[in-house]
Order: structure tokens, then C-alpha cells, then sequence
């Protein structure tokens, strides 16, 4: 068993899922946003990265990690509330490439003040966690109580969406707004602020997954620490299925897994070439996304 | 009681109402009748705030609509089952029912029974996709979703579209026996002018967004004038 | 329509007389003088076309051609009197204008929008690189074409598959696209030499042909650098003319029949999927010209050129210019050429540390802010407001064609 953990072969799936469960927070954040209102955020990188700053750089001189936390992540909050209701509030009902034209705007100008802030020299978080490996039998297999923080704060938060979703009513009426918004509004369904509520929902689980990747040692915090995350984790939602939280999720897990043994196997610069191919390869084989349900998404 | 004066809707140049005015009293069934086109689903749509009308008024005991945001005026108690039912396929039987229970902050469980009992055939399939319902059965789940919070106004949009004359029949009845034991106020915008006709109170015939009638349903019933030209039932 | 043919009768004429009378007062004391001259002949053959209204009427191609000609021709004419730091400007503006069309086409015509033509211009870029350096006698219009297939092979492989699916697919996978590329090029490192980029191997030195149009070997023109920006105007010239062929041609109003109404295309016949794939492959084949000349301006490339920034310079100009529009691309150039001056007397105008952050960041800020502040309020750009304006002049409240349409309808 000792030797099973710590052979090269586990200690890639463990460091795979370790980077797989950020892809698939990435994911899922998109997903919320495209099913409730529609648009991809091509900006859902850059949004909690400014929150991260905020809540871990501005307040980071007066509080310690865990109130830093708690202030990004509500800082994450109003940065989607403010961005639904100001930006992409006029851009409803306008042709596709409109929203995504504004939201890379937003991305670039994102990136850009915070870079004129806080420069663009990356910076560590003090963690609470050691990003040392775990040994046993006296050899390190690829765990740490880094990664193990990561996991769990990933999967708590996976779970808490989805609890949110099936098991309550403001879950339902999220739902329902996304699926038919004039119904809703017939049956009493504040639909805009569904609306302004999954843009928030979708910051802070962004924000989250921004301070984990910003905590971890060997990245930091830089204002373009988002923009390759934010590529796997479209890649991810595209082949699980923009349509599908689930979908989204469990390919975020395995192209992380996938792509650890390219890195490990092959080099670290194939991996986002591969992760490219499966997408491409996804796409022809399932354009509705490897798990969606949804049959329409073809032209 | 739902009151509308001096009604005037317009899409762009079109209009589709023209100074609409009608009374729908509290526990009585007022039909809405007309052909294709004639601004019978406009009308609806304006009571319950979806398209906002270039002049007139509409009251509901007083308060004024036409200001209302449609959420609002659903949270009233103004109920709109809309044309082509409107239940969302891709959620449950019981969460089209829980969806429509959640503004009227009722004791959510007891609702939801009042309903499986009133309408067993929805306890039989509360855990099934509402897209896999025959058209009967959706036509009574947006009926039950919408009396589910109690309404005192219920908007009727076609109901027996599509429906067998059997099916018909038992969803009018069911209209009729809500209206006499809940002061319901009903308004029923049908094609399908005999079988509306036979339930209804009062009765309102558009012609191309004009009232051509507003009487007593057995008056117009008996207008032969009326039953030719306009609600296409041949004597 | 009388308003229009007269302006562009009198401006016509004005060129090509300055273009003439500028030949003469400067053919006797210059060396230049045969390509001056030559370059005068065209100006007036393509100003004659151009003035005849018959001609125009009844082949809009040759108009066009005449069109092309009489720009490149009057703007080489310029380039002799520039300096060498204004043409390279323009040079470099010209070249990103020719991404930029093809980047307007793209969108003009399917709706869509690529995130990622600065990595494709950059496979346009690599290409011309590797290519001279491994057959270095090969002719600069071969060259220049190999870099057009590269750019089109790679777009026909991301295009596939994201194309036909409705929605932010092919935003969202060029974007993956362009994030990727610089770990792309240090994959292949042998073939794009890693971090220091390539140079090409016949360092400035022009090809015979050219040499012997202007006077024979005692030129100024062809021991500096003026044939490099050029060449780089030519090749602007002749692409904006398949462009502009191609906006209006069948094929294209089919495709803009596809982004305007699915349905009412398949009824014509459209095959959607192909005029989708289509309209990018175009696209992107277009942004690898533009990456193959600046490598050829610059006599090389580097990979930190082709980052994710460059494609979202690409969008900002494009949108900024007016996206769907081939005047917009030309504006956008000019924009992008000028615009590291503009944001420098920014700078200094506002009293900024140039080198402190807020200084080094002012292009994000700018270039991201435009890019909303513009589709929130005139999403056709600057080419946009300049139509909607002249149709407000040339009819008021009388019957206006949608801007869109005359957009694409002027070339
Ligand atoms: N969204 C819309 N945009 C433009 N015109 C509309 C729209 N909806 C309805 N109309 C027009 O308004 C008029 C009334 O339509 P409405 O749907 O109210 O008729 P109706 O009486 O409900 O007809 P039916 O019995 O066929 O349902 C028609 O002429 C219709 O074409
Ligand atoms: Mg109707």
C-alpha cells in the first residue's frame, strides 16, 4: 500500500485532482452564470482576482488569513452583484458577441488596475497550511496539508452549491428563473434579482477558488494569475457541458488528472496543447458536452 | 373584482387593444371570447403587468395595475395561467408545485397535499419531469400551480387548448366549483366559446381589439348576430 | 447618392493631380524616380477608372482594383517623403489592419468573435520565420502565402468543431487558444527558437525585381528600409481588395444571411456549418498575413510579441474602429499605430511617473475601458457613428437603410 502511495503513477492522480477540483470551481462558476443569464463570463478570472486582492492584500495589513477570507469572498460578492447589475444588465436580449466583447473589456481593465495597484510582482499568502508533501515509510507522496485544504474546500463548496440548488427555495426559484424567466415572474419570482443573486453566487465561488490558487506557494497572487485557470476551467465546462454542473465538475477532475500525467510524463508545456486537443476532439465527438442532457445546444 | 377602463395596448404601430373596458366580478366567471388575433392573450398579459398599456386603467378592488411590476402584482394574489400552460418541463411535478406555493408563504407540505388531493392524478406523478405529462395533465398542474397560493383573481388562458372535449368538460368544472366555494374572481379567455359560455357568468366578445359585447353569457349566448359573426358557433 | 459621387469625383482628381505633379517636381533630382513615376501612371489609370461613372456602375471589381491601386499607390507616394519612423508606423498599423478585416469579416458576417487572433497572427509570424530560415531563397509573395495556408490550417482545425455549436464556443476556445500559444511555441522550441525568437536569414535585402524597378543599384530606397514598409502597403492593398470582394460577394451576403436569419439561410440552401467555418478560416488565414509581414518588417520575431494581450489589443482596436466594417479595420490600424504615441503624451501630460505602475498599466485601462464604454454605446465603432451620421444628413427622417447595410455594401 505505502508503495502504491508513493509511486509515480498515484502520486499524478493525487496532484491531479488536487489542480482538477480548481478546474472544475472554475467550471462550475461559469456554469452558473451561463445558466442563469446566458452569457459566458469571459471576465470570471479576473473578477475574483480583484476580490482576492482586496480581501487578502488591502486587508491583509490588519487581519489574518481567515477574516481575509471571509472579506474577498464578500468583497467577491458585491464585485458580481455590482458587475450584473451595472454591466451586463444593458447587454440582455443584445447579439452574442456584444457581452463578450464588454467582458473582456472588463477582464483587461480588471487586470490592469490591480497590476497599477499592487504591480504585478507576485504575492505570497501566508496559509495557514505547509505545502510540504506528506511522507510515508520515510517517502513523500504528493499530499500535503496544502492539497488536502484545497480538496476538501472544494468539494464543501461543490456540495454546498448543489444543496443550494435541488434542496431549497431560493435554489428553485434560481432554477426556474434561468429556465423560464416569464413564467416565474407570473408565479411572483423576483427574477432580477435571481439574476444579480447567480452573478454573486458565481464571484464568490470564484473568489474562493482565486484565493486557493493565489495561496498556493508555488503560483502567488498576480493580476494575471487567473487567465490559464480560467482556460481549463472553460475547457472544462465546455466538454462537461456548460448546461451541466455535474458534467462541468467531473471533467474539471479528470483533464486535471489527465493533464498531471502530461506534465509528468511528456513536459509541462504540452499540457495546455493537450488540454486544447480535448477539447477540440470533445467537441467533434459530443458537442452537448460529454454529460449534458440538455439536445439543443447544436445549430 | 378586476376592472378595466379605457384599455388601449399597442405593439410598435399595431394596436392590438382599443379602449377596452369591462368589469370582472368577485366570484363569477367573466369569459373573454373572440377569433385569432383578436387581443384576447394581450389582455391577460396586461393585467398581469407582462406588456404595459399605452392608455387606460386596470384595478384590482381599487389598487391600481398598470403601474405594477408583474412580480408584484403575482405576489397580490393575481394568478395568470398562461397560453400553452407554461409548467417548466425540465423540473418535477412537485417543484412546479412548490415554485408556485413559494410567494403565498403558506405552510408549503399542507398546500402541496390540498393540491395531490384535489388533483390525485398529480400525487401519482410528483417525482416525474413535467415534460413527460400528457397536455391534460399539464393544463391541470399550471391550473393547480397557480391556485396553489390561493388567488383571488384566476387568468385563464386557453385552457382547453388541445384538450379532449372529456378533459375539457371536467378542467370547466373544475373551474366552475373553484369559482362558487373560493370568491374567486375568473377571468376565461377561450376559443372554444360553447363550453365557455356554458360555465360563464358574463361574458366579453373582442373583435380585432374592440368589444363588440358585454353582457350576461346567456344573452350573448343567444345572439345570433354574435354566435355568427364572431364567435364562429353555427346554430 | 449625387452628394457621394461628386465628393469622391473632386478628391479623385485632386490625388491623382498631386500624385503627377509631385512625380515631376521630384523625378529629376531624385533616384526614386522610375518607381515614382511608376507609381504616378497607376494613380491616374486607377483615377480614370474611378471617374467614370459607367465603368463604376457596371464592374464593381475593377472599381474596386482601381480603388486599391489609387490608395496603395498615393500612400507609397507618401511613404518616399516620410520618415522612417513614420513608415514603419504605418507599416505596422497597415499589417495589424489587414488582421483586423479579417477579423470584421469574421464577425460582420457569422456573428461571431474570435479572442484569439493575435496567437494566429503569430502562427502567421512563425510560420514566415521557419520558412525563410529552412529555404531561404524562396520569393517573399511565396512566403508570405505559406503563412496564409499556416494560419488557415490552424483556424480550420480550431473552427471545426467550435463553429458549429451556437453560442461562446469559438470565443471561449480561441481564447484558450491565445493563452496557450506561448507555451505552444516552447513546446516546439527546436523549430521556434524558444524565448529568442527567430531572424530571418537574408537580413533586408531586397529581391532583384524590385531593386530593378527603381534605378539600378545606387538607390537610397534600397539600401534603407522604405521597401520593407513597401511591400507591407502592397500586400495591405491587394488584401483589402479580396476583401472587399468578399464582403460583398455572394458567398458573404450568404453568410450575413446566416447571422441574421438561421432559418430563412437553410431555406436559401446555406450550409451553415460550412459558411460558419468558413468566414473564421478567412479570418484567421488573414491574421497570419498580418503576423508573416511584421516579421518580415521586423526582420524577426519574438514570442513575447504573440501573448494574450496582443489578442485583446486586436479586439479593442477592431471594436474601437468598428467592428463588421472594412473602414473600421483601416481606422483601427491607424489607432493601433498611433497608439503607444497617445498613450505616451498621456503620460506626460498628466504628470505620470513613466515608469511607475499606474503609467505601465494606462494601455490596459484605456484599451479595456474603451472596449465597453464602446458596445455599450456605439457598438459599430468609429465607422459606425460615421454612417449613422451621413445617413441622418443625406435623409432626414426619409427612408433609412440600416447602417449595417450600407456598411458592408461600401468597400
Ligand atoms: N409580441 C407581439 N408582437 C407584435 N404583435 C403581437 C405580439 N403579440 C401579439 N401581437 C398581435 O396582437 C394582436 C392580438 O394578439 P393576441 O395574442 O392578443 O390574440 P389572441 O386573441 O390571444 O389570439 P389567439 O386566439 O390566436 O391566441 C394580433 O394581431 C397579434 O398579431
Ligand atoms: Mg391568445
Amino acid at each position: 500500500m505505502d508503495i502504491f502511495l508513493t509511486s509515480r503513477i498515484a502520486s499524478d492522480v493525487l496532484g491531479g485532482v488536487t489542480n482538477g477540483v480548481i478546474y472544475g470551481l472554475v467550471a462550475l462558476s461559469l456554469v452558473l452564470v451561463w445558466r442563469s443569464t446566458g452569457i459566458l463570463n469571459f471576465a470570471q478570472g479576473a473578477m475574483p482576482m480583484m476580490a482576492t486582492y482586496v480581501g487578502m492584500i488591502a486587508f491583509g495589513h490588519f487581519f489574518g488569513y481567515w477574516i481575509c477570507v471571509v472579506i474577498a469572498i464578500l468583497v467577491g460578492f458585491l464585485i458580481g452583484a455590482g458587475t450584473e447589475r451595472v454591466l451586463v444588465r444593458p447587454l440582455y436580449g443584445k447579439p452574442e458577441i456584444n457581452p463578450v466583447v464588454v467582458m473582456v473589456g472588463f477582464l483587461t481593465v480588471l487586470e490592469a488596475v490591480a497590476a497599477a495597484i499592487w504591480s504585478s510582482t507576485p504575492r505570497s499568502l501566508t496559509t495557514p497550511f505547509s505545502p510540504i508533501d506528506f511522507h510515508l515509510g520515510g517517502k513523500p507522496f504528493a499530499l500535503s496539508a496544502f492539497s488536502l485544504y484545497q480538496i476538501v474546500t472544494a468539494i464543501v463548496v461543490m456540495v454546498a452549491v448543489a444543496v443550494l440548488f435541488r434542496f431549497t427555495n431560493l435554489g428553485l426559484q434560481l432554477r426556474a428563473s434561468a429556465l423560464a424567466p416569464e413564467v416565474s415572474r407570473l408565479l411572483g419570482v423576483r427574477v432580477n434579482r435571481m439574476l444579480t443573486l447567480g452573478w454573486t453566487l458565481s464571484t464568490g465561488v470564484g473568489t474562493i477558488t482565486a484565493i486557493l490558487v493565489s495561496s498556493n506557494f508555488f503560483t502567488g497572487l498576480t493580476p494575471q494569475v487567473m487567465d490559464g485557470i480560467f482556460a481549463f476551467g472553460f475547457i472544462a465546462a465546455a466538454v462537461g457541458g456548460l448546461d451541466s454542473p455535474v458534467g462541468s465538475i467531473v471533467a474539471g477532475v479528470v483533464i486535471g488528472i489527465i493533464l498531471q500525467f502530461v506534465g509528468d510524463y511528456v513536459n509541462s508545456n504540452a499540457i495546455i496543447l493537450v488540454a486544447l486537443f480535448i477539447l477540440i476532439v470533445s467537441l467533434m465527438a459530443r458537442p452537448n458536452g460529454v454529460f449534458s442532457v440538455v439536445k439543443a445546444r447544436r445549430v | 373584482m378586476i376592472r378595466v377602463q379605457g384599455l388601449t395596448v399597442a405593439y410598435g404601430a399595431v394596436k392590438a387593444l382599443v379602449d377596452v373596458s369591462f368589469e370582472a366580478r368577485t366570484s363569477a366567471i367573466t369569459a373573454v371570447l373572440g377569433a385569432n388575433g383578436a387581443g384576447k392573450t394581450t389582455l391577460l398579459r396586461t393585467i398581469s403587468g407582462l406588456k404595459t398599456p399605452v392608455a387606460g386603467s386596470i384595478t384590482h378592488d381599487e389598487t391600481e395595475l398598470t403601474a405594477m411590476k408583474t412580480e408584484d402584482i403575482a405576489r397580490m394574489g393575481i394568478a395568470h395561467v398562461p397560453e400553452g400552460r407554461g409548467v417548466i418541463g425540465e423540473f418535477t411535478v412537485e417543484e412546479n408545485l412548490r415554485l408556485g406555493a413559494l410567494t403565498a408563504k403558506l405552510n408549503a407540505k399542507q398546500s402541496l397535499e390540498n393540491q395531490y388531493e384535489r388533483f390525485p392524478i398529480l400525487g401519482e406523478r410528483r417525482r416525474q419531469h413535467a415534460d413527460q405529462l400528457s397536455g391534460g395533465e399539464r393544463q391541470i398542474l399550471s391550473m393547480a400551480r397557480a391556485l396553489i397560493a390561493n388567488p383571488s383573481v384566476l387568468l385563464l388562458d386557453e385552457p382547453s387548448l388541445g384538450l379532449a372535449p372529456l378533459i375539457t368538460a371536467q378542467i370547466m368544472a373544475t373551474i366552475k366549483d373553484l369559482c362558487a366555494s373560493d370568491d374567486l374572481t375568473v377571468i376565461l379567455v377561450e376559443q372554444n366559446a360553447s363550453s365557455a359560455l356554458r360555465i360563464a357568468d358574463h361574458a366579453v366578445v373582442l373583435n380585432v381589439g374592440h368589444v363588440v359585447a358585454n353582457d350576461v353569457a346567456s344573452v350573448v349566448a343567444e345572439d345570433e348576430n354574435l354566435r355568427q359573426y364572431y364567435l364562429g358557433m353555427v346554430s | 447618392m449625387n452628394r457621394g459621387l461628386s465628393s469622391r469625383r473632386v478628391i479623385t482628381t485632386v490625388a491623382a493631380v498631386a500624385a503627377v505633379a509631385l512625380s515631376f517636381i521630384v523625378t529629376p533630382s531624385s533616384r526614386d524616380g522610375v518607381a515614382l513615376a511608376v507609381l504616378a501612371t497607376l494613380t491616374v489609370i486607377g483615377g480614370s477608372v474611378l471617374l467614370s461613372s459607367d465603368l463604376r456602375r457596371a464592374h464593381p471589381v475593377v472599381t474596386r482594383a482601381a480603388t486599391s491601386t489609387m490608395a496603395v499607390s498615393v500612400s507609397l507616394v507618401a511613404t518616399f517623403f516620410f520618415s522612417s519612423t513614420t513608415n514603419f508606423n504605418l507599416a505596422t498599423g497597415a499589417a495589424m489592419a489587414v488582421t483586423l478585416v479579417g477579423l470584421s469579416f469574421l464577425t460582420g458576417v457569422s456573428g461571431q468573435v474570435s479572442l484569439g487572433n493575435g496567437a494566429f497572427m503569430g502562427v502567421g509570424a512563425f510560420a514566415m520565420a521557419i520558412w525563410s530560415n529552412h529555404h531561404s531563397t524562396t520569393p517573399i509573395v511565396v512566403t508570405l502565402l505559406i503563412s496564409i495556408v499556416a494560419g488557415a490550417l490552424v483556424g480550420l482545425l480550431l473552427g471545426l468543431p467550435a463553429t458549429r455549436l451556437r453560442g461562446p464556443y469559438l470565443a471561449g476556445m480561441t481564447l484558450a487558444f491565445a493563452v496557450a500559444f506561448p507555451a505552444i511555441l516552447t513546446y516546439f522550441n527546436s523549430w521556434t527558437g524558444g524565448d529568442g525568437g527567430l531572424q530571418l536569414p537574408n537580413a533586408a535585402t531586397p529581391p532583384h525585381w524590385l531593386r530593378a524597378l527603381y534605378v539600378h543599384g545606387t538607390t537610397s530606397l534600397t539600401s534603407g528600409t522604405l521597401w520593407l514598409t513597401d511591400i507591407t502597403l502592397v500586400a495591405t492593398g491587394v488584401a483589402f481588395f479580396f476583401m472587399a470582394n468578399l464582403f460583398t460577394s455572394r458567398v458573404g451576403r450568404a453568410m450575413r444571411l446566416v447571422r441574421d436569419n438561421e432559418v430563412a439561410a437553410e431555406l436559401v440552401g446555406v450550409n451553415l456549418n460550412r459558411a460558419r467555418v468558413l468566414a473564421f478560416v478567412v479570418s484567421s488565414s488573414y491574421a497570419a498575413l498580418g503576423g508573416a509581414l511584421w516579421t518580415f518588417l521586423n526582420n524577426s520575431v519574438t514570442p513575447a510579441t504573440y501573448s494574450f494581450a496582443l489578442s485583446i489589443v486586436i479586439l479593442s482596436v477592431i471594436v474601437i474602429g468598428g467592428i463588421g466594417t472594412i473602414p473600421g479595420a483601416l481606422i483601427g490600424g491607424l489607432v493601433y499605430a498611433y497608439s503607444t504615441n497617445v498613450i505616451n503624451w498621456i503620460t506626460n501630460q498628466t504628470g505620470l511617473n513613466p515608469q511607475g505602475n499606474f503609467a505601465s498599466q494606462l494601455n490596459g485601462i484605456i484599451f479595456g475601458g474603451l472596449l465597453i464604454v464602446t458596445m455599450m454605446l456605439a457598438p459599430r465603432g468609429v465607422a459606425g457613428v460615421y454612417y449613422t451620421f451621413r445617413h441622418r444628413r443625406a435623409s432626414p427622417g426619409g427612408d433609412v437603410k440600416s447602417p449595417s447595410e450600407e456598411t458592408y455594401a461600401e468597400a
